[in-house]
């Protein structure tokens, strides 16, 4: 029985001149884990939303076609109806709790009681989904209190309590660090093997390959394609259309390898099985080894922060760091760990946002608790994770400019270095428009700009990679890399331990306040104990290549 | 979290009565003195309103907001006292500083007024969760919007705070001052307060389609997870509230 179907849908939103959705037609059965991939402004989230009928019933904006619910018009019934059938949730967890209630509980009950469920079983259901999502314990605490990967998934708890039985996830991961990811993940999947329908944004290819049946492959607008990830991945066009396809098929595309159809494994599993097929071993481990960059260990070590005996809490007797020591120089330099291991408490030392209680950090020799923050801004440069942070003026361009001119370069020298970090962004031709209304991976990008056109000795950036896409994450690397090369000292703190491996030099390994491991991505990814203790993942490659190494 | 809303709970029977009733309280303490006109009547007002406080267990939390008070009461005693245009009495001096018996009088009416007031709301205010408030307003027939904007004010107001104290961290990052004079301050209101206003928002689009699938303003019955468990003192203490500003209107028009 199909239970999403849909008939050359077309949509423009008001103001603008584009079909945001441009003639759609599928149907997506009962029980199927579809998953819909594409770069930033394919129109996945705008499918997302036509499905539950905010689209056009919330955007408005011109609307043809037909989008069927189990024969309900999406565009006609309330959504408020609809929501029995389908459940969306979206990437900001925060902005998914009604604010309505202080505890977990309350929260998941909320829609229950919009719906008119009777209280007995109201309370067994919450139950059974608090359990089964395992937040039960969480229960009576303040949903606005709990960590990211514990918030979605009260959000998911919150939509999957009201039992509709297709659920949509627009990105529900990108704010997640990994360990929240595989919480999402595994939940999502366990939901798909109960018969529940899974419709999926993600740009996690790799767990998209994993788990979906099928994907949407999308591309300004319309449906290039709807298949089994091996053949989506198989395409010779996918770069064209801003996708790299999953590592497994990469590595396999390099080794000349392939399934008997022609197409590629998607998976780590059905990578090893494949290769275990090939009869030329050796020769399979030669071809694999110049995929596996050696990062150029660089003779770049002028020293240019010391931090000594660090301590640090934010409120009494919870300490964060303590006696943290730490120098770095100008290799590029990723911070990884999971939520709360301390990374951006520990950039904001260096950055002088927060001061140390007791330990000192040094930049070039001096002791910085000595400066203000806007003093340290010409030297040291700091990407904020959300840009929204930061963006106030109404045009790019003044917003980049603003940070140059408050370090007290001239007009002149200020717009030379504009223009030169907005041609580094991809942003040359939107000076003039309004941040408002750029996308959220273009802001970031904006944000980005705005920081490298400072032109400091230090870089540092929180989470840079979040909802970019493949051509968006190649040109932040491009940019720490073109950086590193005049000489300028990049941190960053990452969740995506692929893109760690291929743009950094060095990997520094934090877990409850402290450094567990330092060096490089190579030393760091084959230290599985520590990996293990700061709950995270190696990188694809990484995995493949041991798991071949090993038989 | 912050939260912003001062109730605590301490399992007294303050915390346990309706917040009707404790409404109901409000206004009694605030009718009795104004109708019945005497001024002795605002010190027995407020000593129950203590008595209470201090049976709820809260007389603690409570002391913060005289303090307040009592900064803006002696303010008023300054100005009436010794400027009321009705002054003519002299009460005492003090060098050439001259209090009127008049104007004297007449703040302490006003400060009684105001420390009664705030006392009473007190009583209310601090044994109450909004939650709770807002959940018995929409079951006697109140619109769910109007409540939920009760609601996620104390839910989201904190948030926003958080969010002020990133902005101003994220522009000081970009070599802006935020400390420093008045000139200093007034240029970086703009930096500040726009992200934080385009923030909510663009939060605010997101969580009103948060609602939406969530059956948030269905045309239909909703049901409520708890009822309130019946407080036996409720009943009681209505009749007892109702009868007091019936005796007063009463004696006030004989």
């Amino acid at each position: 029985m199909a239970m999403i179907t849909i008939e050359n849908l077309k949509y423009k939103y008001p103001g603008t001149d584009r079909l945001a959705l441009d003639g759609i037609s599928l149907s997506i059965e009962k029980g199927e884990f579809i998953g819909i991939i594409g770069q930033n402004g394919a129109g996945k989230s705008t499918l997302c939303q036509a499905m539950i009928g905010l689209v056009p019933q919330f955007y408005h904006g011109a609307y043809g076609g037909a989008v069927r619910v189990k024969e309900r018009l999406a565009e006609q019934v309330p959504v408020q109806e609809l929501c029995e059938d389908v459940g969306l949730i979206f990437q900001n967890p925060f902005n998914q709790l009604s604010g309505a209630r202080d505890t977990v509980y309350g929260e998941v009950a909320y829609g229950l009681q919009n719906l008119g469920i009777e209280r007995e079983e109201m309370k067994s259901r919450i139950e059974r989904v608090l359990k089964q999502l395992d937040i039960w314990q969480y229960r009576d605490r303040n949903p606005f209190d709990l960590s990211g990967g514990q918030m979605q998934r009260v959000a998911i708890a919150s939509i999957l309590v009201m039992q509709p039985e297709v659920m949509i996830l627009d990105e529900p991961t990108s704010q997640l660090d990994p360990e929240g990811t595989e919480e999402v993940f595994r939940v999502v999947d366990q939901l798909s093997r109960t018969g529940k329908t899974i419709i999926m944004v993600e740009q996690k290819l790799e767990k998209m390959a994993k788990y979906c049946d099928r994907l949407i492959l999308m591309q300004d607008g319309k449906v290039v394609d709807f298949d089994t990830p091996e053949k989506i991945f198989a395409r010779d066009d996918l770069n064209e259309m801003g996708i790299q396809p999953p590592a497994f098929v990469r590595i396999s595309k390099q080794c000349g390898l392939s399934n008997q159809d022609g197409t590629y494994p998607v998976t780590l599993e059905s990578t090893i099985a494949l290769f275990e097929q090939q009869s030329d071993k050796e020769n399979l481990t030669q071809k694999l080894k110049p995929e596996v960059k050696q990062t150029v260990q660089t003779q770049r070590t002028k020293e240019l922060f010391q931090m000594e005996d660090i301590s640090f809490s934010y409120q009494k007797h919870i300490p964060v760091l303590e006696h943290l020591n730490l120098s770095l120089d100008q290799r590029t330099t990723a911070i990884i760990g999971q939520n709360g291991a301390g990374k951006t408490t520990l950039v904001r030392l260096l950055k002088g946002l927060l001061k140390p209680v007791s330990g000192t950090v040094y930049f070039g020799g001096e002791d910085i608790s000595k400066k203000t923050v806007a003093m340290l801004a010409g030297k040291v440069g700091y990407v904020f994770q959300n840009p929204d942070d930061q963006i106030f003026k109404y045009n790019v361009l003044d917003e980049v400019m603003f940070g140059p001119l408050n370090i007290g370069m001239t007009q002149e020298e200020a717009k030379e270095k504009v223009r030169k970090a907005l041609e580094m962004m991809g942003l040359s031709g939107k000076e003039k428009e309004n941040p408002y209304d750029l996308e959220m991976y273009e802001r970031k990008m904006v944000a980005i700009a705005s920081v490298v056109a400072m032109d400091t000795d230090v870089v540092i950036l929180d989470e840079p990679t979040i909802a970019q896409d493949y051509p968006g994450k190649k040109r932040i690397g491009d940019m720490i890399a073109s950086l590193a090369e005049k000489g300028k000292l990049v941190i960053a703190i990452l969740h995506d331990m692929d893109f760690v491996a291929e743009s950094f030099e060095r990997v520094i390994v934090m877990a409850h306040g402290a450094i567990l491991a330092d060096g490089t991505s190579k030393e760091v990814f084959a230290q599985d104990t520590i990996l293990k203790e700061a709950r995270l993942q190696k990188p694809y490659m990484t995995q493949l290549m041991e798991r071949f190494a090993g038989k | 979290m912050k939260s912003i809303s001062l109730y605590v709970e301490k399992g007294s029977w303050l915390n346990k009565l309706h917040p009707y009733t404790k409404l109901l309280y409000i206004l009694t303490a605030i009718m009795i003195p104004l109708t019945g006109g005497k001024l002795w009547l605002f010190p027995v007002m407020i000593v129950s309103s203590l008595v209470l406080l201090l049976s709820g267990r809260i007389i603690k939390r409570a002391l913060p907001l005289v303090g307040f008070s009592f900064t803006l009461i002696i303010v008023i005693f300054l100005i009436q006292g010794l400027f009321n245009h009705n002054n003519e009495t002299v009460l005492f001096s003090i060098g050439w500083i001259t209090f009127y018996k008049e104007g004297t009088l007449f703040a302490t009416r006003i400060g009684c007024n105001i420390l009664n007031m705030l006392l009473a709301f007190g009583v209310f205010v601090l044994t109450t969760s909004p939650q709770d408030l807002v959940d018995e307003l929409e079951k006697s027939g109140f619109s769910p919007k109007f409540g939920y904007v009760i609601n996620s004010v104390f839910q989201i107001l904190p948030q926003m705070m958080a969010t002020k104290d990133t902005i101003t961290d994220a522009q000081r990052s970009r070599g802006m001052e935020t400390e420093g004079n008045l000139l200093v301050r007034m240029k970086a209101f703009l930096p500040l307060i726009s992200p934080v206003v385009m923030s909510s928002l663009i939060n605010t689009r997101e969580r009103a389609i948060a609602l939406d699938v969530r059956g948030f303003g269905r045309k239909q019955k909703k049901t409520w997870l708890y009822d309130r468990p019946k407080c036996k003192w409720d009943p009681v203490a209505r009749v007892i509230l109702i009868g007091l500003m019936i005796i007063t209107i009463v004696w006030r028009v004989l």
